[in-house]
């Protein structure tokens, strides 16, 4: 009885065995697997048949089929890889791409390259501690000029030949305007820095436009100094041009401020002005209701367009307003 | 200010090489914009700020080299031989204008002879950029460059009254300058006139017809103080500027004028001869005095952040020609004539700066208290704004906000268009600057057009910038968003088979829903309709919460073809100030659904003229709570459809908070939405 049984189990594998063998797809291995291991399956009928079996050989006919089981499944596996495996290099063979084409791209988009700069300079003073703020661009003539130290006919207005909307409206020449707004009714310390448009008369040329960027910053507190105004500023020119960046300040001549200095970095071999700087003129804190004798002040006045065509080696400044798209992509 | 290094040696001596001295006088605030020869002949071209009028001479650039190099100036002679008649004896001067003339000092010199200058006196001119005109002129402009004063020579027998009169110009009279140019002139110009007429253009240039000529035997030498604001505005007004005007424009010390004038009278009796009258007309009403200046030494490193020795301090003034007096912790100090630009204690501290060294004062870092930088809100949305606009593939361009209204008519903007408010410029400098802008848009389409004139098929562009309007009470200033697409969107257009490749209407409202999606701004909508220059079938009115802020749409192909812009060219234009106003940039976790989405499809068909927005406010009110989400996935027209009419099929997803729904739950949501929509609608469900 249990020899039958054995016999019976040799025979299944081998039938198995050369059925799975001759399986051309998973769906027919499948079919395989169903009569040798399905539920009403050959070994499925072995199984049924062990009751019938005296009780002494149950366990040994038990454990046999279990065997049997155990490697026909292993069997049915192996031949399920080998099919697998065939399917897929068929697929992937028809599915071969040229990987040399090129490749596809949706649009994208980018910074102009003076708004990168404007940014950048933003971040650096925003880690220094600067709170950035905005203003309008048409400014009343007050706060432009007389707020900073120059009244009418004098003569540094002439350096900064005023487009005028009214008799007492006008586009700001500088960003500076923006520091007389804000110190108003705030208590030091103050740290703000603001850009954006400027306007001045300037004939249209290769380093002149009539709109132009500046950014400004201030620092008012009880102990700033002119030494500050150096550490800041280098520390600043450090961050945007590498940190082997050397500063000069000159002397120089602002109405708002005294001492003033021009600022210039080390760029590429060559001194690349910057801007102006210089510890606020006490008239100024007065006018905004700040105590000279009781706080300083620093303030700095950065140009962005001329840098910025230094730095990035553009040759005039009228490519940044004429957008030319081979020039924005590439920044 | 050109300084010719031989004649500046005169004043100090100068052991400092060319290049030494080229390093050193930027850094004491005298700006160098060029040099010309080496060596001993050197003429260096200095850059003068506008406060120091007293850089406009010799002396004072002397001075600051003494300083720097710790020597003594050698000021120019002041002998100066007289004889004869006394001056008033034969000229007279009155300061009818006391408001614009401190001062005015007039020699009168007989028995000149006009002939050109020694070759040395024009060869030193000329190096200083002056041209030599006589000995009389010359020596005039000579001592100019040696003093900051500015003289003028006329020739007395052509004075009418021989008396000088210093007023303000009257209505209707006029002078023929030295340059020969007739020039109307008004009371806001002050004149030197004799008995009868203008003869001079106070502190700017002097008339033809008392010019010395060869002739001339009698000069009468003006030095005087003129006020700077009328200087500097007259010759603006005049359009002109010269040596004296420039001078006069940033201030010359009336305390400084006699000495100026006695030298100059001097120079002409050296180059022409003649005879100095005795006793100058000196009119000076009010005498300006010099103030003393208190420096508190330590309000130095407060506002320096160095420490510099008291003695250090007293010496740099000294040097500077001022009057020093140290008392305790205080200098007190008077500036030397001419240098009316220091005024108070932060002057001399600037001062003493200088010739210390900037270079010398270290670099700090603030120790104040520690704030954490920032931007203003309005400026982080303006950034959220770009960002989302670049991320969706545009690129940012930047246009000048000075226009033309012909851009306007370019466009073919309305004559009642709101836009046709701009605000215009008072003083333009082009024709093409005249206005500010009202709108990005033309400006934008001009970068277009640049664009595609150089061939280039793929623009996706757009602006982020303050438009002005006209208004009652002052100008309106707000920021604006334009954006412009034409040309194939995307590369790589080998795998794309061509069709789909070119930008569409969609693509604009694309960038448009990621704007308010990214600044989660609030429910953007499009309702058709829009301005005149739009292609009428596609133009739409933009809506933020209901609320219009702008329009978008093709560019209609008239005002393309007047932007030279063939094809379809895509454009927006908003009001952004208004979007950022309602952004949420610091947005908080809504928590992700923890059950299963239950989706359902509906198709309609519906008159091809009713929007597909009508459609979905249906779905939305009639859909329930349980609606999370809308998608259109198809647009059909054609056959089996009857003409006119078209299918759009909606995927409807539902879902629960707090359950997983049952397939009976939404079978009863779109029981509900089948009975509805026809109900509503012109339209039939498909099924």
């Amino acid at each position: 009885m249990i020899e039958e049984i054995a016999r019976s189990i040799d025979r299944i594998i081998d039938e198995t065995e050369a059925a799975a063998r001759a399986a051309r797809t998973s769906d027919e291995l499948e079919e395989v697997r169903r009569r040798a291991l399905g539920r009403r399956g050959a070994l499925a009928g072995l199984f049924g048949r062990l009751a019938a079996l005296p009780e002494a050989d149950r366990p040994q006919a038990g454990a046999r089929l279990n065997q049997a089981r155990t490697r026909l499944q292993t069997l049915l596996e192996a031949r399920a890889a080998e099919l697998g495996a065939h399917v897929s290099a068929a697929r992937f063979e028809a599915e071969r791409l040229d990987v040399t084409l090129p490749g596809r791209r949706g649009p994208v988009g980018r910074r102009h390259v003076l708004r990168r700069t404007l940014e950048e300079i933003e971040r650096i003073f925003v880690g220094l501690g600067f709170e950035v703020v905005e203003g309008p661009e048409i400014e009343q003539e007050e706060f432009n000029f007389n707020r900073l130290n120059m009244p009418s006919d004098h003569a540094a207005r002439d350096s900064q030949d005023s487009f005028y909307v009214t008799d007492d409206l006008m586009l700001r020449t500088h960003t500076t305007v923006v520091d007389a707004h804000v110190m108003v009714g705030r208590t030091p310390p103050i740290r703000v820095l603001t850009s954006g448009r400027c306007y001045r008369r300037d004939a249209v040329d290769a380093t002149h436009m009539p709109v132009f960027h500046q950014v400004d910053g201030f620092m008012v507190g009880a102990g700033i100094t002119f030494a500050d105004l150096k550490g800041v500023l280098t520390t600043f020119a450090r961050e945007m041009f590498g940190p082997q960046a050397r500063t000069r300040f000159q002397p120089g001549y602002f109405p708002f401020t005294e001492p003033s200095a021009e600022l210039a970095v080390r760029f590429e071999g060559r001194w690349l002005e910057l801007g102006g700087c210089g510890m606020f003129h006490p008239r100024v804190l007065e006018v905004a209701g700040i105590d000279p004798e009781r706080y300083t002040a620093f303030a700095f006045g950065l140009g962005i367009d001329r840098p910025a065509m230094v730095r990035f080696g553009i040759p005039d400044i009228r490519l940044f307003w004429e957008n030319d798209l081979r020039l924005l992509e590439q920044f | 200010m050109r300084v010719p290094l031989a004649w500046l040696r005169e004043f100090v001596d100068i052991d400092e090489t060319v290049d030494a001295l080229a390093e050193r006088l930027p850094m004491l605030g005298l700006g160098i914009d060029g040099i010309e020869g080496a060596g001993a002949d050197a003429v260096f071209d200095l850059e003068i700020a506008a406060n120091r009028p007293d850089l406009l001479s010799l002396v004072g650039i002397a001075r600051e080299i003494a300083a720097w190099t710790r020597r003594e100036v050698r000021l120019p002679p002041d002998d100066l031989a007289v004889g004869g008649a006394p001056a008033r004896s034969v000229a007279a001067v009155e300061i009818a204008d006391p408001g614009r003339c401190a001062r005015y000092v007039a020699h009168v010199i007989t028995g000149v002879r006009v002939s050109p200058s020694p070759a040395h006196i024009a060869a030193r001119l000329e190096a200083a950029g002056i041209r030599p005109i006589n000995n009389v002129v010359d020596a005039t402009n000579y001592a100019m460059l040696e003093w900051g004063q500015p003289l003028h020579a006329f020739d007395l027998e052509t004075l009418e009254g021989r008396r000088i009169v210093v007023r303000a110009a009257r209505p209707g009279e006029s002078l023929v300058t030295l340059d020969g140019v007739p020039r109307p002139l008004d009371p806001s110009v002050l004149v030197i006139a004799d008995a009868r007429r203008p003869v001079a253009l106070a502190g700017i240039i002097g008339g033809a017809a008392t010019e010395i000529a060869p002739v001339t035997t009698t000069v009468l030498l003006e030095a005087a103080s003129f006020q700077a604001a009328a200087i500097r505005r007259a010759a603006r007004a005049l359009g002109l500027r010269t040596e004296a005007s420039t001078r006069f424009e940033r201030g010359v010390d009336p305390e400084g004028t006699m000495r100026a004038a006695r030298r100059g009278a001097a120079l002409v009796v050296e180059l022409a001869g003649g005879t100095v009258l005795r006793g100058a007309v000196d009119v000076y009403p009010v005498r300006v005095r010099r103030r003393a200046i208190t420096l508190r030494l330590a309000r130095i490193p407060r506002l320096l952040g160095v420490e510099v020795p008291a003695e250090e301090v007293i010496a740099i003034l000294r040097r500077l020609g001022l009057e020093v007096r140290a008392r305790g912790k205080t200098v007190r100090a008077i500036p030397p004539v001419g240098r009316r630009d220091l005024e108070r204690e932060e002057d001399l501290i600037e001062e003493v700066a200088r010739h210390w060294g900037y270079e010398r004062i270290p670099e700090a870092l603030p120790v104040e208290v520690v704030q954490q930088g920032r931007r203003a809100p309005s400026i982080e949305a303006e950034a959220a704004a770009r960002d989302a606009l670049i991320r969706a593939g545009l690129t940012e361009a930047l246009t000048v906000s000075l226009v033309t209204p012909r851009l306007l008519d370019r466009l073919g903007v309305a004559p009642d268009d709101p836009w046709r408010r701009q605000v215009p410029v008072r003083n333009p400098l082009t024709a093409d600057h005249t206005h500010l802008r009202s709108c990005l848009l033309p400006g934008l389409l001009e970068a277009v057009r640049a664009n595609v004139s150089r061939r280039r098929e793929a623009v996706h562009i757009f602006e982020i910038g303050r438009v002005f309007r006209a208004a009652p009470a002052a100008p309106e200033e707000r920021k604006a968003l334009a954006i412009a697409l034409r040309g194939p969107w995307g590369a790589g257009a080998w795998a794309a088979g061509g069709g789909d490749r070119e930008v569409t209407f969609f693509h604009l409202r694309g960038a448009l829903d990621v704007l308010a999606a990214e600044l989660r701004a609030g429910e953007l909508a499009l309702e058709a309709g829009g301005p005149r220059w739009l292609h009428p079938g596609r133009a739409a009115r933009v809506l933020l919460d209901g609320t219009p802020l702008g329009v978008a749409g093709e560019l209609h192909p008239d005002a393309a073809a007047r932007f030279d812009l063939p094809g379809r060219t895509y454009v927006v234009e908003l009001d952004l100030e208004a979007v950022l106003a309602r952004a949420i940039l610091q947005p908080r976790f809504l928590g992700v659904p923890r059950f299963p989405a239950v989706r359902r499809d509906v198709a309609v068909v519906a008159p091809e003229d009713l929007p597909h927005a009508a459609v979905v406010t249906v779905l939305r009110e009639t859909a329930g709570e349980l609606l999370e989400s809308i998608e259109l996935f198809d647009v059909y027209a054609g056959p089996p459809l009857p003409p006119g009419t078209r299918n759009l099929a909606y995927a409807l997803s539902f879902r629960a908070r707090d359950r997983t729904l049952t397939g009976e739950e939404v079978d009863g949501v779109m029981a509900h939405i089948h009975a509805a929509l026809p109900e509503r609608l012109p339209i039939t469900i498909r099924t």
